[in-house]
C-alpha cells in the first residue's frame, strides 16, 4: 500500500516525461519553422542557394537577402514571440486575470507613448530606423518607462477593483486615452516625424538594424533571466496575495520584480517592432492547454517555446509563401490570437479559474 | 510572571485595526490572550467585530497598531516574512480559483518557505507533501485539479497545504463556512486529530458556537469590551456567552450549550420516562413553548416504554394517546388544548 502510493506519487512528482516530450517537440518545431522562415519570402530563392548563402561565401544578391534580411527577421520574430508571450503569462498570473496581456491592458500603448515622445517630441531628424547606438537605448528606455507607468496604473486600479471585466474596460479606456495624447502630438509634429511614427505603429519585424536587433536581444535576454527568478513567486501569486504572503512571499518586492520584467519584455518589443497584438494574451493559454499545469517552472519555458513557435508561424504566413506581397504582422497575429481569446471567454464565462 | 514552556503564541495588549495615513481605526480594545502548543482554539464573536482582522494580524498580513504578538517569545516584528511563514500558516475565506493546478501542486506550494530560489521540490519536500496529503486523506485526489474538487475536498487540500508548510500554528478563517453538516464535522474532526496527534495549534474562527464548544480546547470570545479566553466550559459557567446576544429573542442555555428562542411561556409539563425518548420529548416540549418541570406535577407526559408504544397525556377525565412526538406537539400547539 505504502509502496503503491510511493509509485503513484513519483509519477506525479516527475510528471516529467510528458513535459519533456512536449518541450522537445516545441524545440524541434522552432528549428523547422526557423528554417522555413528563412526559405520562404517574397523573392523566390532556391533551397540550394539559401544553404549556400548561409554556409558558404558567395557574392550574389541572394546572400544579402538571406543574411541581411531574412535571418535577422526570423530571429526578431523568435525574440518578439518569446518576449510578448512571457510578459503575457506574467501579467495573467500577477493580475489573476485570464484576459491580461500587454496589448489589451494598454501596456503596449504606454510603450508607444514613450516611443512617440522620442520620435515626435525631440528631434525631427530622429526616426526609429535611423537611430543608432545610444539612440536605440534611449528609444527602448522610453518604451520601458511608458510600459511601466501603465503597468503601475493598472496595478493600482486592480488593487481596488477585483472585477476582471471592469479592469479590461479600463485598460481599453487607458489605451484610448494614450492614443488621444499621441494624436495630439502627431497634430503638432512635422511630416517626416509623422510618417516615421505611422510606419512604426504598423508593426514590423523586418525593419530592424543590426544595432537595434542587438539591443532587442540583450533586453529580452535580461527579461527572460529575470522571469526565471520569478517562477517561484508567480506560483505563490496564483493563490492570491493573501496566501502568497502567508507562505512567505514578499508580495511588494515580487510585484516590482515581475513588473520590471514585464515592462522590459513588452517595452523592448514595442519600441522596435511596434504594438503587436494578441500574442501575449493567447500564447500563455495555448501553453496551459498543452502542459495542463499551473506550475511556472514548466509554464515559463513552455511559454518561451510556444511563443517562438506562434510568432514564427505568424511571420511565415505574413510573407504569403508563393506570392510577392507581404501582410502586416499585426494583422496576422490578431487573426491567430483572437480566436484563442474568444475560445477562452466562451469556455468559461464566469472567469472562475481560467489559469 | 509565570513562564510556560508550551506557550507558543501570546498577545499582549494587542491593538488591531486598519491604518490609512495618520488615521487609525482601532477595532477593539487591547487584546490579551495566549495559545499553547497542541491546542484547538475557536475564535468566537459577532459578524464584523474583527475576527478576520485579528487572524490576519496574527499571520502578519496586517500590521499591528500597538501591543505585541509573541511567537515562541519573539516579537512578530522581528520575524522576516519567510521566518514567519515557518511559524504560522493561514487559510482565509478566499476560494482558490486556479484551474490546471493539481492537488499535489497546491500542497507543494506549502513548501514555499523551505525550498530554494526556483522552488525545487527535493525528495524530502516530496515526502512531507505526500505525508500531508495522506494525513488529510486526500491521497486519491493527488492528481485531480483543485477546480474539480468539492468545497469540502478543497478545504482539506488547503489544510494539507498548511501541513506541508510545517508550521506550529495554523490560523483558519471560518474553515467550515460553506460546508454541509457532514463536511463541517469532517473538517473539524481533522482539525481535532491534528491538534491531538501532532502538537499543531489551530486557531480558527467560527460562527458555529455549539461545534466550537463541543470540540475546542479553548475559546477566544471577542466581545465589544474585551477578549475573554478559557475552556468552553469555564466560559459557560461564567455565563460569558450570554453577552453575544443582545436580542431578547434568543436564549443561550448554559446547561447544555444550546440555543432556544425565547417565547411566551405556556406552562410547565413533567415528563415521565427515561433515555433518549425522554430527552427528545423534552426538546419538543421546549420548542412548543413549555418548560419541563423537574418535579412530578400535573400535567405530565408518559413516554413510550415496554408495552406502551404511545406518548400518553392524561387529563382529568381522559388519556390522550399520540403515536409520535409530531402528533403530541401538534396537539399542544392547538389553542384551547392547553393541558393546564
Amino acid at each position: 500500500m505504502k509502496a503503491e502510493i510511493q509509485i503513484k506519487s513519483t509519477i506525479n512528482f516527475y510528471s516529467g516525461r510528458k513535459v519533456s516530450l512536449i518541450f522537445s517537440g516545441l524545440l524541434l518545431l522552432i528549428i523547422i519553422l526557423l528554417i522555413l522562415d528563412i526559405f520562404f519570402g517574397s523573392v523566390n530563392i532556391k533551397a540550394a542557394e539559401v544553404i549556400k548563402a548561409l554556409f558558404a561565401k558567395s557574392d550574389n544578391s541572394f546572400e544579402i537577402i538571406i543574411l541581411k534580411f531574412r535571418l535577422p527577421k526570423a530571429i526578431t520574430a523568435l525574440t518578439v514571440g518569446v518576449a510578448l508571450s512571457l510578459s503575457g503569462l506574467q501579467m495573467q498570473t500577477v493580475f489573476r486575470n485570464p484576459m491580461a496581456g500587454p496589448y489589451v491592458l494598454g501596456i503596449s500603448s504606454g510603450a508607444s507613448l514613450g516611443v512617440a515622445f522620442v520620435i515626435l517630441g525631440f528631434s525631427s531628424n530622429i526616426t526609429p530606423f535611423s537611430i543608432n547606438g545610444l539612440g536605440n537605448w534611449i528609444l527602448v528606455s522610453a518604451s520601458w518607462v511608458g510600459a511601466g507607468a501603465v503597468m503601475f496604473l493598472i496595478m493600482i486600479i486592480s488593487s481596488r477593483i477585483k472585477d476582471i471585466m471592469t479592469i479590461l474596460i479600463l485598460g481599453i479606456m487607458l489605451s484610448s486615452g494614450i492614443s488621444a495624447i499621441v494624436t495630439i502630438m502627431q497634430y503638432f509634429s512635422n511630416e517626416t516625424m509623422l510618417k516615421s511614427y505611422v510606419i512604426w505603429t504598423m508593426g514590423s519585424l523586418g525593419n530592424l538594424t543590426a544595432g537595434q536587433l542587438n539591443v532587442l536581444m540583450i533586453s529580452v535576454s535580461v527579461g527572460v533571466i529575470l522571469s526565471l527568478f520569478s517562477s517561484k513567486m508567480l506560483n505563490a501569486l496564483l493563490l492570491g496575495e493573501n496566501y502568497a504572503g502567508s507562505i512567505g512571499l514578499n508580495v511588494r518586492l515580487a510585484r516590482i520584480l515581475i513588473f520590471a520584467c514585464t515592462s522590459i519584455l513588452a517595452g523592448s518589443v514595442t519600441a522596435f517592432c511596434g504594438p503587436i497584438g494578441f500574442i501575449g494574451i493567447a500564447v500563455p493559454h495555448i501553453t496551459r492547454i498543452l502542459f495542463k499545469t499551473s506550475d511556472h517552472k514548466v509554464l515559463i519555458p513552455g511559454t518561451i517555446l510556444a511563443g517562438g513557435v506562434v510568432m514564427l508561424i505568424s511571420d511565415i504566413i505574413s510573407q504569403l509563401p508563393g506570392s510577392e506581397s507581404v501582410l502586416p504582422i499585426n494583422a496576422v497575429t490578431s487573426l491567430i490570437g483572437i480566436p484563442v481569446v474568444i475560445w477562452v471567454i466562451l469556455r468559461n464565462r464566469k472567469y472562475s479559474g481560467l489559469f | 510572571m509565570k513562564t510556560n514552556l508550551k506557550e507558543i503564541l501570546s498577545l499582549d495588549s494587542l491593538k488591531i485595526g486598519y491604518a490609512s495615513g495618520k488615521n487609525e481605526n482601532v477595532l477593539l480594545p487591547p487584546l490579551n490572550a495566549c495559545a499553547d502548543s497542541g491546542e484547538l482554539i475557536a475564535v468566537i464573536g459577532r459578524n464584523g467585530i474583527g475576527k478576520s482582522t485579528l487572524l490576519r494580524t496574527l499571520t502578519g498580513l496586517q500590521p499591528t497598531l500597538g501591543g505585541d504578538i509573541l511567537y515562541s517569545g519573539k516579537n512578530i516584528r522581528y520575524y522576516s516574512r519567510m521566518d514567519l511563514a515557518q511559524k504560522v500558516g493561514y487559510i482565509s475565506t478566499d476560494v482558490v480559483k486556479v484551474s490546471n493546478m493539481s492537488v499535489y501542486e497546491l500542497v507543494a506550494l506549502g513548501r514555499f518557505p523551505h525550498t530554494n530560489w526556483i522552488g525545487r521540490i527535493e525528495t524530502k519536500d516530496h515526502e512531507i507533501i505526500m505525508d500531508a496529503i495522506e494525513k488529510t486523506s486526500m491521497s486519491s485526489f493527488c492528481r485531480k485539479f483543485v477546480s474539480e474538487l468539492s468545497d469540502g475536498e478543497r478545504q482539506k487540500a488547503m489544510i494539507a497545504r498548511i501541513l506541508a508548510q510545517d508550521t506550529g500554528i495554523m490560523v483558519m478563517d471560518e474553515p467550515t463556512a460553506f460546508l454541509d453538516i457532514a463536511g463541517k464535522y469532517e473538517i473539524l474532526h481533522l482539525m481535532h486529530t491534528l491538534t491531538n496527534t501532532s502538537d499543531k495549534t489551530i486557531i480558527f474562527s467560527t460562527h458555529d458556537l455549539q461545534m466550537a464548544i463541543s470540540q475546542s480546547d479553548k475559546i477566544w470570545l471577542i466581545l465589544d469590551s474585551k477578549l475573554i479566553e478559557g475552556a468552553p466550559e469555564d466560559l459557560m459557567i461564567a455565563g460569558a456567552f450570554d453577552h453575544l446576544f443582545d436580542s431578547s429573542t434568543v436564549r443561550f442555555n448554559s446547561e447544555n450549550g444550546t440555543f432556544s428562542f425565547r417565547s411566551e411561556e405556556k406552562g410547565s409539563i413533567y415528563i415521565n420516562g427515561d433515555g433518549i425518548k425522554k430527552l427528545w420529548t423534552e426538546k419538543a416540549i421546549n420548542r412548543a413553548g413549555f418548560t419541563v418541570s423537574k418535579e412530578k406535577t400535573v400535567p405530565y407526559i408518559i413516554t413510550p416504554s415496554g408495552n406502551n408504544k404511545n406518548w400518553l397525556l392524561p387529563t382529568q377525565n381522559f388519556v390522550h394517546e399520540f403515536g409520535s412526538i409530531y402528533e403530541l406537539v401538534s396537539y399542544l400547539n392547538k389553542e384551547g388544548n392547553r393541558p393546564i
